[in-house]
C-alpha cells in the first residue's frame, strides 16, 4: 500500500508542478483560470489519496473545503474576465 | 479472514486511486499539448470529475465507519455539481480564444 500511495502521490505532485508552470508561464488570464482549476482538482485528489493512505478524517474535510473554493475562486475569475471585455470593448 | 478483507481493500483502493492518478497527470499534459484555452479546458475538465471520484472511491475502500464514507460522498456530489459549471461559465467567458 505504502507503494501504491507513493507512486499515485508522485503522479499527482508532477501534475500539480506542471499545473504551477503553466500559470508562472506568461500566458492569458484565461489559461491561468483553467490551470488554477486543474491545480484544485489535483489537490483534492491527493488529499483523498492521503486521506485513504493514513485513514485520517482530518483530510476529509480539507477536501470537501478545497472543493468549495475551488469552484468559487473559477466562477469570480470567469466573472472577471466577463466584464473586464466589456469595459474594454 | 480479516487479512484478506485487508488485500482485497488495499487491492479495490490501489487500482482506483492509480487510475484517477494518472488521469489527473494526464490532464497536466493536455494542459502542453493543446493549443487553444477552449481545447485545453477539455483535457482539464475531465479529471475534475472523473478523477476525484475514482480517487475518492480509492479512499472509501479503505474507511469502515459511515461519516467518513458519506463525507467522501459529500465531496463527489459536490466536485459533480461544481466542476461542470465553473468550467461552463469559465468556457463562455474565454470566448473563441
Amino acid at each position: 500500500m505504502t507503494i501504491i500511495a507513493y507512486l499515485s502521490l508522485g503522479c499527482l505532485a508532477t501534475a500539480g508542478l506542471l499545473g504551477v508552470l503553466r500559470i508562472v508561464r506568461r500566458t492569458s488570464l484565461g489559461d491561468r483560470a483553467v490551470a488554477f482549476d486543474m491545480l484544485t482538482s489535483v489537490l483534492t485528489c491527493g488529499l483523498l489519496v492521503s486521506a485513504g493512505v493514513t485513514t485520517d478524517g482530518l483530510n476529509l474535510d480539507l477536501a470537501v473545503l478545497l472543493g468549495l473554493l475551488g469552484f468559487v475562486a473559477s466562477v469570480a475569475i470567469a466573472r472577471f474576465i466577463e466584464s473586464r471585455d466589456e469595459v474594454e470593448s | 479472514m480479516s487479512d484478506t478483507l485487508q488485500i482485497l481493500r488495499d487491492v479495490i483502493s490501489a487500482v482506483f486511486m492509480l487510475t484517477g492518478s494518472l488521469l489527473a497527470l494526464v490532464s497536466s499534459i493536455g494542459l502542453f499539448r493543446f493549443s487553444s484555452t477552449r481545447a485545453r479546458m477539455h483535457a482539464t475538465t475531465k479529471p475534475a470529475t472523473l478523477g476525484v471520484l475514482l480517487c475518492a472511491v480509492g479512499a472509501a475502500a479503505q474507511f469502515s465507519d459511515v461519516s467518513s464514507v458519506a463525507k467522501l460522498a459529500v465531496i463527489v456530489v459536490l466536485q459533480l455539481v461544481a466542476a461542470p459549471i465553473g468550467a461552463h461559465m469559465l468556457g463562455r467567458a474565454v470566448g473563441g480564444k
